[in-house]
Formats: C-alpha cells, structure tokens, sequence
C-alpha cells in the first residue's frame, strides 16, 4: 500500500467520524437539516460512480431520486393518522377523495382508476423495498437500450435529461394517484418494529449518517474490484475494452443500476427526513445541481463529490441566511461554481490529491521527471518520428 | 502445419463500393504475415472484417476450426483474435500496470469480476510483457504521460497479456523515431512463433526486419503472396505499389 492510499482511507475515516459526532454539537433543526445534506451528499456519490468512474454524464439522476422518494412516500402517506381518518376501515388518502370518481367507495381498491395502486403499499416494507427496486429496474431497462445501441456521451445525457422531464410530467398528470403538482404530504413516521423515526430525532439522523456510511464505504469496495477496474477502462476507451473481448454494455448497465439504486435510497431517506415527496425532485433544474456538486467536489472522487454536496448546500443555508447577502447568495453561490470549474477543473478532491502529492514528495524526497517534462519530450519523440 | 486463421472470399460492400471483395489467405500457425498496399487497397478493412468491427456481406472467417465470421467483437476477441488499432488506444487516465490488469482479468463477466486483485500467475504474467515490451520501469506511470511510442507498446503489451491466437496489428510502428521503429521490430520478432501475427505496414526498413510472407493488396483484392524477393520482382507488385525502386 502506498502512503497516498493511506491519506485516502484516513479521509474517509475522519469524513464518517465527524458526521458520527454532529449531533454532539447540532441542535434538533439544525440536525434534520444536515441529514437532508448528507442524503444530498449521497446523490454526489451516485453521480461521481456514473460520471466519475463510468463517464456516463446522467442529467436525469432525479427521476430515480424521485422514484425512491415517491414509493416510500406512499407507504408514509397510508400510514398519517388523516388516511386513517377517511371514513374507511382501510387507510385512504384524503387527496383521493378529493379525486373521487362520483359514487365511488371509500377505499382504496375502487375510489379512482389508479387507486389500486395503493393497495400493496399498505406494507411499509413494500414501500421501502421498492424504493431501491423500481429505479433499479427502470436504470437496468433503460441501460439495456441505451447502451446497446452503443448511445454515448452527450445523447445518454439527453436522453436521460428528456426521461427526467417526460416522468415528472406524467405523476403531475396522475393527479388522482399522485396528488400531481402538491406531491405527497402529510406524511406518517417510518416505524421499524418499536422504533419511529421522528425526523427531528436523533436516531434518524443515524439512520441517514449509517446510510451514507455504507454507500460510501461499498461503492468505495465496488470500484476497486475487477469489474470497477475494467468500468474505469471504458471510461477511458470502450472500443478497447470491447477488443479485448469485454461486453462493454454489461458493464456499463450494472453500474448505472448500482447508481440508480444509490439514488432511490437516497429518495428515500429525503422522504423519512423531509415529510414530503414532491414533482419538484425531477424538476430539471434538481438533476443539474446535482452534476453541480459533483463537479465541484471532484467527480473522480466518491468522497469528493458527498462533501461537495454536503458543503454546497451548507454554505447556501448559511449564507441565504446571513443579513447582508440575502438579495445576493444566489450570485454568490454562482461565483463559487465558476471560480472551482475554472481554477479547480478536478474539484475539491483533484485539490487535495495535487496537495498530498505535493507533501508526500517532498517527504519522500523522491524525484521524477515532472508532466511538463515529460509530455515535451513525447511531442518531441512525435515530431521527429513525423520529420523522418 | 495447422492454418490459424482462414480467409475465404471475405468481402464486403459498402453500398457499391467494394473496399474488400473476395480476398482469401491462409496464415499458418505461428506464421507473421505482412500486408502491403497503398492507401485504399483494403488492407484495414480487412482487418475490421476478420475483427468483427464491420459485417462482411460475403466469404467467411475461420480461426481454427471454428467459424466467426460476423460474430460481434468481444467474442471474436475473446476466441483468441487480438487486434490493435492504427491510433494507439489506452486506458489514458490509468497506469501502465493497471491497464494490462485490465486486459488480463481472467472472466469477461461482471458478476465473476466483483473480486479484488489477481490470481499470482497472473500478475506474474503482467510484470513479464512489461519486461517484454520496455515499460517496466513505467509501470507506475499514468498512460497519458507516456511517449506516443511507449503508448503503443502498451496497447501491444494488452494484446500480448490475453495470448491471442492471432495478433492483428495495423501499422504498429506509425509516428514512430527510427529508434522505437527498430525496437518495436524486436518486441514482434521476439513473439514470433509463439503468436499467429498479420501486420499492416508501410515502412519498408521495418518489414525487412520482420517479413516472412506478404500479402500485397491492390483496390481490395489480393494481388501477390510470397517472400521478400518473390514479392520485390512481381511485375505487378512494382507497377502498382512499390515503383521502379523495390523494397529499399
């Protein structure tokens, strides 16, 4: 193992250490607010795995954020004391009688066309479950498509952009199964035998902490097995990959999946924490952000891109709520993005790699020839081979 | 003597134009076949059909015995056929190490993949073509820092890693100093026997140093096969593609 190997798990250790202790220091808002950021930092680990690691650019990550949040939610929603009060023996939600077919009865089998629907997220664990299930699957079928047909680049993100946006139209339309552009609110606790996750509650932002704890730590093993090994490969060169007798498409699918699944719990979590499921997760300007985290803190990094997240949504809370900048945070914010883009094209984390490089060498005292050095010379190599 | 790989009135249309049409060769085991042509003959076209890279729409493809004609790349790779490109390809942002891990993960399948490291003999392979294609010291460099001559060893040393049956290597020496050009020379004269190998080539002083038998093609076809010297006095040869001055 090499001392930057060493400086890389260390990083990971302090990073969960300090979210381990944050309740130490936050008071009960403050708490509910830095888990909903910790579930945000876990969106920049699905982003950074698809975009990072697989150089799939996914503008769409929403959807199946959205997916996650909206299949918990309906579980959640059953289970608020207002379903219950309906006038029906069976939980019903209060949006539906609104939407009510004339004459219909009250439950959930026949009270509007879609209500049906309803019916086996009378099971929180069928909620729970699905939420990673359903953007699992709809990633695993729309990757099959997508690359198959060996779609890449900019049309993936096009493609996923426009599915995004096609989605979010369709539950607003649904409106006597999704409550359309009011979303789901209203919502019951999660309960896991004794214990409810009272979103204020410090064993909810355990639930949220350990969450992430586990993505970051697994995605981490993920990418460091074979198959993350030969995904970095057709990153870099598919054609390659596929020449050396690799089905580059498996590959790509099956982490575009894993993403996916990432950012269903994370639509999940966001639900238990926030009491809401709302249209505005597949909202496009939502998807963009994300890739706006990740970007900053350094897409190449898993750990990099969850604190850039994490840090981009503190620094917004605070500063859109200091006196002085409340006309302004937004430009603020921007100028931020643009200064890390233009001066820190890895993020964050390509940063503090450049940094440790820098210490580590000068107490190593090992010295190699410099890139500079070295790509003058191969330019030269490539003149003269052209000159002959 | 076993025939490698077998060509059999392979060809292709792409809407009229016939870039390959009918070309048959037999290349022996452990053969190193060279093929010459001018630009346009055909000779990398041929190589994308025998690849699987386009469809052919006549002839057929043997390696061995088995037929692959068509068959979609990865599995022509994986039967045993390893093909480099004429614009080097590697895994740019990875090290030279890491790049023929990658070629030498011993499963082509995901699940089979979602394990850490590899098998002793492996690696122990990997440390050998490093030896044997000049990188060792680079091991730990990232790809892109390479020269554009190391660059291309590396995507030989891919290919040498998956111990092919047949290498197909398409103008492995352009862009190259007098001095890479002669060791790339080395490295390929160092595999023959053990590899089937067709090279695409236009440097002559190289195909000197490597030749046994060339193909030459001629606006698709095929149009003389033999040793150097066979090939040097073919009055069409000369006419077509060498000019008055034969193989320097």
């Amino acid at each position: 193992m090499t001392s930057k190997r060493y400086l890389d798990i260390a990083a990971f250790a302090v990073f969960i250490g300090l979210i381990m202790l944050a309740p130490l220091v936050m008071d009960e808002f403050w708490l509910n607010r830095f888990a909903k950021y910790l579930v945000f930092g876990m969106l920049g680990v699905a982003i950074a795995l698809s975009w990072g690691y697989a150089g799939i650019l996914n503008l769409g990550q929403g959807l199946f954020f959205g997916l996650g949040a909206y299949m918990v939610a309906m579980s959640l929603k059953l289970a608020s004391t207002t379903s219950l009060e309906q006038g029906s023996d069976a939980p019903v939600p209060d949006f539906m009688l609104w939407n009510a077919e004339p004459g219909a009865k009250t439950d959930l089998c026949c009270i509007n066309k879609g209500s049906f629907l309803w019916i086996p997220f009378q099971s929180e664990w069928f909620g729970v479950v699905m939420a990673i299930v359903v953007p699992t699957v709809i990633a695993g079928i729309l990757g099959t498509i997508v690359f198959r047909q060996r779609i890449a680049g900019v049309f993936v993100s096009i493609i996923t952009l426009s599915l995004v946006l096609l989605v979010r139209l369709l539950v607003i339309d649904a409106q006597p199964v999704t409550n359309g552009f009011n979303g789901l609110t209203d919502l019951g606790w999660l309960t896991v035998g004794d214990l409810v996750f009272d979103p204020y509650s410090v064993a909810t932002y355990y639930l949220v902490a350990v969450a992430l704890t586990l993505v970051l730590g697994l995605t981490r093993l993920l990418v460091e097995t074979r198959a993350g090994l030969i995904l970095q490969a057709i990153r870099d060169d598919q054609n390659r990959v596929r020449y050396l007798g690799f089905d580059v498409p498996m590959y790509q699918i099956f982490f575009f999946a894993v993403s996916a699944a990432i950012a269903g719990l994370a639509g999940m979590l966001y639900v238990v924490v926030a009491e809401f499921a709302s249209p505005t997760f597949m909202d496009l300007a939502f998807s963009i952000t994300m890739v706006v985290w990740a970007a900053v803190g350094g897409r190449a990094s898993l750990l990099g891109a969850c604190i850039g997240a994490i840090l981009i949504n503190m620094t917004e809370a605070t500063v859109s709520e200091t006196k002085a900048f409340v006309e302004a945070w937004k430009a603020i914010i921007g100028l931020i993005f643009i200064l890390v883009v233009l001066f820190l094209p890895r993020g964050l984390a390509g940063f503090a790699s450049d940094v440790a490089d820098r210490v580590l060498q000068r107490f190593t005292k090992v010295s190699r020839p410099g890139r500079a050095e070295q790509a003058s010379e191969s330019v030269a190599r490539v003149q003269h081979g052209r000159a002959r | 003597m076993t025939a490698a790989l077998t060509i059999d009135g392979i060809g292709v249309d792409f809407s009229g134009l016939k870039a390959v049409d009918g070309v048959s060769m037999v290349i022996e085991e452990g053969e190193l076949r060279v093929l010459l042509g001018a630009n346009g003959a055909g000779k990398t076209t041929l190589m994308d059909l025998v690849s699987g890279k386009t469809p052919s729409t006549e002839g057929r493809v043997f390696l061995y015995d088995t037929d692959i004609t068509n068959w979609r790349e990865h599995a022509i790779a994986r039967a045993g056929i390893g093909r480099k490109f004429q614009i080097p390809s590697v895994f740019k942002e990875l090290t030279v190490r890491r790049n023929l891990e990658v070629a030498s993960c011993p499963s082509t399948s995901v699940l089979a993949n979602l394990g850490f490291g590899f098998a002793r003999e492996r690696r122990a392979r990997v440390v050998e073509v490093l030896d044997l294609v000049g990188l060792a010291d680079e091991a730990d460099v990232t790809a892109a820092n390479l020269s554009h001559g190391q660059t291309q060893w590396l995507e030989l040393g891919l290919l040498i890693v998956q111990d092919p049956k047949v290498l197909l290597l398409d103008e492995p020496t352009a862009g190259m100093t007098q001095a890479e050009t002669a060791r790339t020379a080395e490295i390929i004269n160092g595999l023959k026997g053990q590899h089937t190998i067709v090279v695409v080539e236009h440097d002559m002083a190289f195909v000197r140093d490597i030749a046994e038998r060339i193909t030459v093609m001629h606006l698709g076809r095929v149009l003389a096969e033999g040793d150097i010297a066979v090939i040097e006095k073919h009055p069409r040869v000369r006419e077509a593609y060498l000019g008055s001055k034969g193989i320097e």
